[in-house]
């Protein structure tokens, strides 16, 4: 086990400076509803963030601002640095990851994690072997030739996370990634995403529903609340890594649970 | 031991397989054939029976006959037939797919000229085709025309709903990597809308075949060749009733032929991802 300062001193090298910062950002649609409101949050290089929180929330929402796909109507977003529009431009310091695969059927999976890099100069040998490394870094390469319609849903997941990293992002948004997946599949992309977020020094932002799964990931875990949604608090996981599947079953990991669990309530 | 048991398996399954293929065979081919031979026995000996006369109604032998003894002119009818049908085809499928990509990239485009295209294929064809042999002369530019006319709108509302109907998510992908309006269009849109154009093709194909015929039937025989449908005018004013039926049956072969190379086309361009040409198993 290790002791409290070797974790703050382990937390303290893998973040430093911050990626993202939110002041004061609320999204209201143009038909009234309140999305998000009023959010701050700063998020340091390095850390491994997760939103919890009920449907309907703005989990999505904030992804999408933090994206560019979406506006914020108050507030200012920094990403790397930069607001969110000038940051758009850097496109490959951004990955995302969708709830659905979005993968193109008519495309081999070589090709579908291409894509990224089509919009950007670069030779074709170099696509080719960025995108071979990419499927190796998610354990596909034996399959690139393979079609989306020929894979598991679980490989799938891996083949649009393979695309997200192909671009080597800073910062990678994942919304529910493994929702759709069975326990198994789902415990197993857990630790790989782990392994992968260790050896590429990024920052991840993860949504899912679930408790267990945010405090398993996660360097912090940030709780919504709906109607308007906020973040209601943003709890610590002191948790040791590399985690591996033991972790689920010791007395800190079921404390943490039980704080984001009773955070959740309010 | 174990391994010659699953051999044994193996072979029994593969032999399982072959007889399911021709049963599967058997089984689409063989009711609509014994249908078809019921209906040509009736109707041959039915009309010998009730004596019918050869003008009213021929008999199988009859059109047969005719087909055989007439050939050089039923072929080189039906070649103009199909010559002025494939080249109206090509342009409703050019200009019906590139007026889909051109509205479809611009709301405003689509908003002005859609309802004109639906205004167009409101107008029955019977009706403007006078017009268009009129200005385009009675040859095979105006019979072009008509099967084009006929053929477009088709083509242009499948290829416009496919081109509309991409998935949100494969959209917000792009616009994340900074993707223009068309590297959008040549990289998610239009692949994506493929299967909604073979839809179009396959409605397309047939109605040039109609369209070629109506045109041939009211811009008459022109400057060239007269195609099927101006030779099912002549046969039925000199009262050559077995060759008419003969002219009638190799315009639908004419359909369902170009209806098959379109389907066989479709299954090149699809079979491999969509799910409308999958193996069903
Ligand atoms: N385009 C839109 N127009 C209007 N309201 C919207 C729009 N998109 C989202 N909303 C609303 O904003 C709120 C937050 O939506 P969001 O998708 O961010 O929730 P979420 O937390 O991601 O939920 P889930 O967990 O179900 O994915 C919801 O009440 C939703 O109805
Ligand atoms: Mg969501």
């Amino acid at each position: 086990m290790m002791t409290t300062t070797e974790l703050e001193e382990m937390v303290e090298r893998k973040t430093g400076q911050h990626v993202v910062k939110m002041k004061g950002v609320s999204k209201i649609f143009p038909n009234g509803n309140v999305a998000v409101d009023n959010v701050d949050i700063d998020i340091a290089d390095g850390e491994f963030i997760s939103f919890v929180g009920p449907s309907g929330c703005g989990k999505s929402t904030i992804f999408k601002m933090i994206s560019g796909l979406v506006e914020n109507t108050t507030g200012e977003i920094e990403i790397l640095g930069s607001q969110v529009q000038t940051a758009q431009q850097k496109r490959t310091d951004v990955g995302f990851v969708f709830q659905d695969a979005t993968l193109l059927p008519w495309r081999s999976v070589l090709e579908n994690v291409m894509l990224p890099l089509e919009f950007q100069r670069m030779s074709k040998v170099e696509k080719r072997e960025e995108a071979e490394r990419a499927l190796k870094l998610v354990g596909l390469k034996d399959y690139a030739k393979s079609l989306p319609r020929q894979l598991s849903g679980g490989m799938k997941m891996r083949v649009s996370i393979a695309r997200a990293l192909v671009a080597k992002p800073k910062l990678l948004l994942m919304d529910e990634p493994f929702g759709a997946l069975d326990e198994i599949t789902r415990q197993s992309l857990q630790s790989e995403l782990l392994r992968i977020w260790e050896s590429q020094k990024m920052t991840v932002l993860f949504i899912t529903h679930n408790v267990f799964e945010a405090v398993y990931l996660s360097t912090k875990v940030a709780v919504m609340t709906p109607s308007p949604g906020k973040i209601a608090s943003t709890v610590n996981v002191s948790l040791p890594f590399p985690r591996d599947d033991e972790i689920r079953t010791t007395h800190q990991f079921s404390d943490i649970v039980a704080r984001v669990s009773r955070d959740l309530k309010f | 031991m174990g391994n010659v048991q699953t051999e044994k398996l193996e072979v029994n399954n593969e032999m399982a397989n072959r007889k399911k293929v021709n049963w599967k065979f058997l089984h689409s081919w063989v009711p609509p054939l014994i249908a078809f031979l019921i209906v040509m026995l009736a109707w041959q000996f039915g009309t010998a029976m009730l004596q019918i006369p050869p003008y009213i109604l021929p008999k199988p032998t009859d059109v047969f006959m005719a087909t055989v003894d007439n050939w050089s002119r039923l072929w080189d009818s039906a070649s103009t037939t199909i010559l002025e049908s494939v080249i109206g085809f090509f342009f409703s499928v050019v200009i019906g797919v590139s007026g889909a990509i051109i509205m479809a990239s611009s709301k405003i485009l689509e908003r002005s000229l859609y309802p004109y295209a639906i205004l167009l294929q409101t107008i029955p064809i019977v009706a403007i085709a006078p017009i268009i042999v009129i200005w385009f002369g009675s040859g095979m530019n105006a019979i072009v025309i008509i099967a084009f006319t006929i053929g477009f709108f088709p083509m242009l509302s499948n290829t416009l709903i496919g081109l509309n109907a991409t998935d949100r998510g494969m959209l917000d992908l792009l616009s994340l990597y900074q993707a223009s309006k068309w590297q959008i269009m040549w990289k998610i849109r239009i692949p994506a809308a493929l299967p909604y154009i073979i839809a179009g093709l396959k409605i397309s194909c047939t109605l040039a075949i109609i369209g070629a015929i109506v045109g041939e039937y009211i811009a008459g025989i022109g400057g060239g060749d007269g195609g099927l449908g101006y030779a099912i005018t002549v046969a039925s004013t000199t009262m050559e009733i077995p060759y008419l039926f003969a002219c009638g049956i190799a315009a639908s072969i004419l359909g369902i032929v170009f209806f098959l190379l379109v389907s066989l086309l479709s299954k090149v361009l699809l079979g491999s991802w969509h799910e409308s040409e999958m193996k069903k198993d």
